[in-house]
């Protein structure tokens, strides 16, 4: 049996998190009658470029199941290094949004792109550079949604009595099997599913921060709870030195080396710098209002980051005092709300990962399905579809995606957190690169791009076969040495080369590769990129425009 | 007579490299503050006298981590709410790409 599951939930937070559910349902409805004029593609996967500081701020918080399950847990067995490992998070915001923010959001709007394929495809004029972004979008992301789906379902499986396991099966086959994770996977699915599906991007988007608003309170509400019951964090320090080693309060953390100087380099560019690469963020980028939007959302992140994870690692430091020697890291979350908040509170301090997986979750539905409908369907079998056929592909896709991850999740991934790390890692690889090098530099080119992009998902992918198969399976050890046991232990792992994280290889060969790979092909069509890269009258065409009807281009210069 | 570059490209990138510059300077200090006085080593181990408590943090967390953290955040207010420039982003041209998608088809 799963260790959850000894886990013993009130039936109050039980109740809180019904609430919760229903209330993201309701959203999904509202969002639905929010935007049936206007372009149904446009407003279903992008929201009608309308999005808000706050919105743009809170769903680009990249929380996760991670944030409050894994995070805390690395806290609890690893100690203070985490604050380290985490820092990069001060920064993150400028980075995030501000680096890239204007620029594809202006291009996005010259070019008319709707999804990252379509961004990619129209900068660099290239239809295999956007059918590769589609295929990469959805290898990594169908990864990530199974390893969420799982965490949505693990922690409904914490919350639902057992009367309702019994209910569906005898005592016996609930002992034998893993009925509550069936059914709380069933549970989140469902709910998911339904909300996004029909309410598309702004569903998504209006969850997403409302679920980001009882993030945000539950552990407002956790915070002081710790502090009081821990008797303060230099005590809960040396009570954590004491139960593990001197490594609780230092770096590069205790037990292990979990966090050595090189990792901790390495994860300065993985919050802030990957961030940037997700296809998450680059579509956010591509839907928000206007510069000034852009503008406050950096500064609201700013403070919702400090409230959130400053907080985390104290409460989670502070836990060593309140739960010592905890044999199950990973349930430290619901233990620690369970034993020191009412129940009610603690259903809604336990909404919060529950939200955090739910947001995340449908975000990424609708990215997968957007590729599959507008860059597949749409651009390749049926161009000249009605409004009417595009929303129900759109339906019934989102609905697919939803239903296949949720099968493949029906056996219980194990490595939730790594998984998720590891397709983050792949997408930052692949996109950021093309995304910086078309944004910034005229002389990028599709052969450059497609070069950027697959060298990065190729070193990362290497890299995580290397580190999990080991050197000596893969014959490989004549070249390499032995993968250093550094980072949270698990056999599905990367290999560390030369002590840093894959993010680091993956980014800069993905630059070189650009680059050369630029270098080495023609220059780019000058009227194409003159329209992307000059000032321009407001009447100037869209380059797909240029393409097909040539002598515009030449009539507006 | 070379044409004009586009101003959103112009302050965008140079917003891109001051912000580029900040983040390099956060991880430069605080992976070099944070190894040097937070690290065990096999020359320099650390034990429980070494934790010198401020605010019930480790002071390696306190001066390598929250403080840069509040500096970070106070340079973030400044260059998002002062110096960045409300660039306008143009005319939105989705409908115009579906217009092509359908003149296009395959080649769109």
């Amino acid at each position: 049996m799963d260790k959850a599951q000894t886990l013993h939930a009130e039936p109050p937070t039980l109740i809180a998190l019904v609430l919760f559910t229903l209330i993201s349902l309701g959203l999904g409805v509202v969002a639905n009658l929010a935007q049936r004029k206007g372009n149904f593609l446009e407003k279903y996967f992008l929201g009608g470029r309308s999005l808000g500081a706050f919105s743009v701020a809170l769903t680009a918080a990249v929380m996760s199941g991670g944030t409050f399950v894994g995070f805390p847990s690395l806290v609890y067995s690893f100690g203070w290094v985490v604050g380290l490992w985490i820092a990069s998070y001060m920064i993150a915001p400028l980075t995030v949004l501000g680096i890239l923010g204007k620029r594809i959001g202006q291009l996005s709007r010259k070019t008319g792109a709707i999804t990252l394929p379509d961004l990619f495809r129209e900068r660099f004029g290239s239809p295999a550079l956007g059918l590769l972004t589609s295929l990469l979008v959805m290898f990594f992301l169908v990864c990530n949604l199974v390893a969420q789906f799982s965490a949505g379902a693990r922690i409904m499986k914490i919350v639902l009595p057992v009367e309702l396991t019994n209910w569906f099966v005898s005592p016996q086959v609930a002992a034998n099997t893993d009925v509550g994770y069936y059914i709380g996977l069933a549970i989140f699915a469902v709910t998911v599913i339904a909300y996004t599906t029909y309410g598309g991007f702004l569903a998504a988007i209006w969850t997403d921060v409302f679920q980001s608003i009882i993030m945000a309170i539950g552990v407002m509400l956790l915070f002081p709870l710790a502090m009081k019951a821990s008797g303060g964090l230099a005590e809960a320090t040396y009570s954590g030195m004491r139960q593990t080693d001197p490594g609780f309060a230092f770096g590069p953390g205790a037990g292990r080396a979990f966090h050595p100087i090189g990792l901790a380099v390495s994860y300065f560019f993985m919050w802030a710098i990957t961030g940037m690469g997700q296809p998450s963020t680059l579509v956010r980028l591509m839907a928000f209002r206007d510069s000034k939007t852009l503008r406050y959302s950096i500064i609201y992140l700013t403070i919702y980051n400090a409230l959130i994870y400053i907080p985390l690692v104290f409460i989670f430091v502070a836990a060593r005092s309140i739960l010592p020697n905890l044999s199950a890291s990973d349930d430290v979350m619901p233990s620690m709300v369970i034993k020191l908040a009412n129940p009610y509170a603690a259903g809604l301090i336990l909404a919060a990962p529950y939200g955090a997986v739910l947001s995340t979750v449908s975000g990424w539905l609708l990215i997968v399905s957007s590729g599959l409908v507008r860059d597949i369907y749409q651009r390749f079998f049926r161009p000249a579809a009605g409004e009417r056929e595009i929303a129900w592909a759109s339906y019934s896709t989102t609905i697919l995606i939803g239903v296949i991850a949720s099968l493949i999740a029906l056996r219980s991934p194990a490595y939730l957190q790594l998984i998720i790390v590891f397709s983050s890692t792949g997408m930052a690889a692949a996109f950021l690169m093309p995304a910086i090098l078309g944004s910034f530099w005229r002389r990028a080119t599709a052969t450059g791009a497609i070069a950027s992009m697959a060298t990065g998902a190729g070193v990362t992918l290497m890299l995580y076969l290397i580190g999990s198969l080991g050197t000596e399976t893969l014959h490989l050890d004549w070249l390499l040495s032995e993968n250093p046991p550094i980072g949270a232990p698990s056999r599905f792992r990367p290999y560390y080369l030369l002590g840093l994280d894959p993010c680091i290889w993956g980014l800069s060969s993905s630059l070189v590769a650009g680059i050369v790979g630029s270098l080495l092909s023609p220059p780019p069509p000058e009227e194409r990129v003159a329209l992307l890269f000059d000032a321009q009258p407001p009447d100037a065409p869209a380059p797909a425009t240029l393409d097909l009807h040539p002598e515009v281009g030449h009539a507006s210069s | 007579m070379p044409a004009e570059i586009d101003p959103v490209l112009k302050n965008s990138r140079r917003e891109a490299i001051i912000i580029t510059v900040a983040w390099f300077l956060s991880t430069v200090y605080c992976c070099t503050y944070c190894y040097f006085t937070g690290y065990t080593t096999s020359s320099k181990p650390l034990g429980m006298d070494d934790v010198k408590p401020i605010l019930g943090m480790p002071s390696w967390i306190f001066w390598g981590v929250m403080a840069p953290w509040f500096v970070c955040s106070i340079f973030t207010f400044w260059f998002a709410g002062f110096y960045m420039i409300d660039d306008d982003l143009g005319k939105d041209h989705t409908g115009e790409l579906e217009q092509d998608i359908r003149e296009g088809g395959l080649d769109g």
